[in-house]
């Protein structure tokens, strides 16, 4: 056997194992997801192609929309609900203490837990008889703001919204704070000796210097917030009324609670390209230069 | 000359004051954050010591006799035993094929020139952008075709494939970084392409592949969705799946649905504080590249 024979077999062993499972369980779904969308199809039995009608019926459903606003809704909450709370947590938290180890290990702490946990400790505090925030408000003399939470619908998306900003404020911290530590001191010296006041020279001399790591904050934040599923799942179910849909859950109560599969799968081929659109079209935005 | 001196004497003395008062208050703020952050997790473990109407009457308040035996009985109830092998077996299981197939790739990737090698990078790539969500329905029905549903494998092969690419990214980064020189000494002295991957590379990368192992770790032991669609049968339930039985509403023994959890929760916050550093630092690195 030659050498370069002897490396094309190592080259091929070694990758193909990877490549096959993961197109097989990644790649592969994508095109079959695009196809059943065109079949209406209860699961069992035979399935019925029907065209562009699921497609059509996926872009005209005022649900699957409403899933979109609360997916929009939820960036909306991260870009400015999370990424100021986590640069404020970063500008406090650069150095390398145990006190402040610690503080930044307590707020990492929701990352590591299931979201199952999360959005089960979460229901019960926003439960309308033995949740905590009702008998806080019964405490304090608020009664009047009391609310049945989760299953007003007036309410009802903003009340997830806060365990998904407490959730994942995390990551973002230690982004900032990896950033503002590769930042030189010297030139925050230099601003200080110049009588820069402490609020002029964050604006003008720490933000401008990281804002390519907020860039990429905000990418990961429009990303992410298309990945919302567990949560929802657990504390609404998309409910009252479809009103806290996201386009995850409307994807899964459209397949595995009415059983109906083929618009199931439409729904998931408008999710990957809607996100697609989102994701590349953020990143080419954020990567332009204004300045 | 002489005034700006003295005064920039004056100055840091005053400063350091005013620092030290600052900080004081930051610092207590900090600590308020990090409690209420803290503090559903700190409510969640005393809860599943009260009693129902302790739970009721005061929530807030420590237990007036910490019921140990609610733990015992939220394992028999809710199968926990169960849960918790399950949820063994398909991690471990999945770490090792994570481990194995994305370090041998990211050999592969880093250190060899050949054809649709950026080709292949990119697919690998484009699995990061994709919502997971997304491949729950086509993925049912295609393992609905090949009975696989219903079976530890429903869990573990999805898993390795959407952790593959993070595993490939972390490992070639690192990989990329080990001297060329290391293995051609080892190709002179007849060892094959095999043995350098198994007796250098692997060990050599270890401090990647523990980033990986860690990170994976917590992404199968939490995962949800693809347990929820691809597991119906009792026996095979992992531990978020059996838990969420508990999100619908009927559980009304509020002490055992905490003490169930508080059990679920116990082995990620123990590999948490071992290994923090590395966990923030990870899933961050992961988030940046996903």
């Amino acid at each position: 056997m030659t050498t370069s024979t002897r490396i094309k077999g190592f080259i091929l062993i070694g990758l193909l194992p990877a490549l096959l499972l993961y197109s097989f369980f990644v790649i592969v779904p994508i095109f079959w997801s695009a196809y059943y969308g065109f079949f209406d199809w209860k699961g069992l039995g035979s399935a019925k192609f029907i065209g562009l009608t699921n497609y059509v019926e996926v872009f005209n459903d005022p649900i699957f929309w409403t899933g979109f606003k609360n997916n929009m809704l939820i960036v909306a909450a991260s870009v400015f609900g999370q990424v100021p709370i986590a640069m404020i947590l970063a500008l406090l938290l650069t150095r390398a203490s145990l006190f402040q180890r610690m503080i930044r290990a307590s707020i990492f702490m929701p990352m590591v837990l299931s979201s199952v946990v999360v959005g089960i400790i979460w229901g019960y505090i926003y439960h309308p008889q033995i949740g905590v925030l009702n008998f806080v408000l019964d405490a304090t003399g608020l009664e009047m703001i009391k609310k049945v939470w989760l299953s007003d619908p007036s309410v009802s998306m903003y009340a997830i919204m806060v365990p998904i900003i407490w959730n994942y404020i995390g990551p973002y911290m230690i982004i900032f704070i990896a950033a503002l530590q590769n930042t030189s001191p010297e030139i925050n010296d230099a601003a200080s000796l110049d009588g820069v006041g402490p609020v002029r020279k964050l604006f003008q001399v720490t933000l401008p210097m990281i804002w390519d790591t907020i860039k990429v904050v905000i990418v990961l934040c429009i990303s992410g917030s298309l990945k919302a599923f567990d949560l929802i799942y657990v504390m609404t179910g998309g409910g009252p009324a479809h009103t806290t849909e996201v386009l995850a859950s409307y994807m899964y109560n459209s397949t595995f609670n009415v059983y109906r599969f083929g618009y199931g799968s439409a729904i998931s081929t408008a999710i990957i390209i809607l996100s697609l659109i989102l994701i590349l079209g953020s990143q080419y935005l954020m990567k332009r230069d204004y300045r | 000359m002489e005034q700006i001196l003295t005064k920039n004497k004056n100055i840091p003395k005053l400063q350091d004051k005013k620092l030290k008062w600052s900080q004081g208050i930051i610092n207590i703020g900090l600590t308020l954050y990090a409690l209420v952050t803290l503090y559903p997790l700190f409510w969640l473990f005393t809860s599943a010591l009260k009693t129902n109407e302790e739970f009721d009457s005061r929530p807030f308040g420590l237990p007036e006799v910490w019921q140990w035996e609610n733990l015992k009985r939220a394992w028999d109830v809710s199968a926990m035993g169960t849960s918790l092998i399950n949820s063994t077996i398909v991690t471990i299981i999945s770490l090792v094929l994570t481990l194995l197939l994305g370090a041998l790739a990211a050999y592969v990737l880093a250190r060899f020139q050949f054809r649709f090698k950026a080709f292949i990078m990119g697919l690998f790539l484009l699995g990061m952008l994709i919502p997971i969500h997304s491949t729950l329905v086509p993925l049912f029905i295609m393992m609905n075709k090949v009975n696989l549903l219903d079976t530890y494998w429903a869990l573990i092969l999805p898993y390795t494939a959407f952790e593959l690419p993070l595993a490939i990214f972390v490992t070639a980064a690192f990989l990329i970084a080990i001297p060329k020189e290391i293995e051609e000494a080892a190709l002179i002295d007849g060892t094959g392409y095999w043995g350098i991957f198994f007796r250098m590379m692997l060990p050599l990368s270890l401090p990647a592949l523990s980033t990986v192992a860690i990170l994976g770790f917590l992404r199968f032991w939490n995962d949800f969705a693809f347990a929820l669609i691809f597991i119906s049968k009792p026996a095979l339930k992992t531990v978020p799946l059996s838990l969420s039985v508990f999100a619908t509403g009927y559980a009304t023994d509020y002490k055992l649905t905490m003490a169930a959890m508080t059990i679920a929760v116990v082995p990620t916050i123990i590999v948490f504080l071992m290994f923090q550093e590395q966990i923030m630092k990870g899933m961050t690195a992961g988030a940046v590249k996903g």
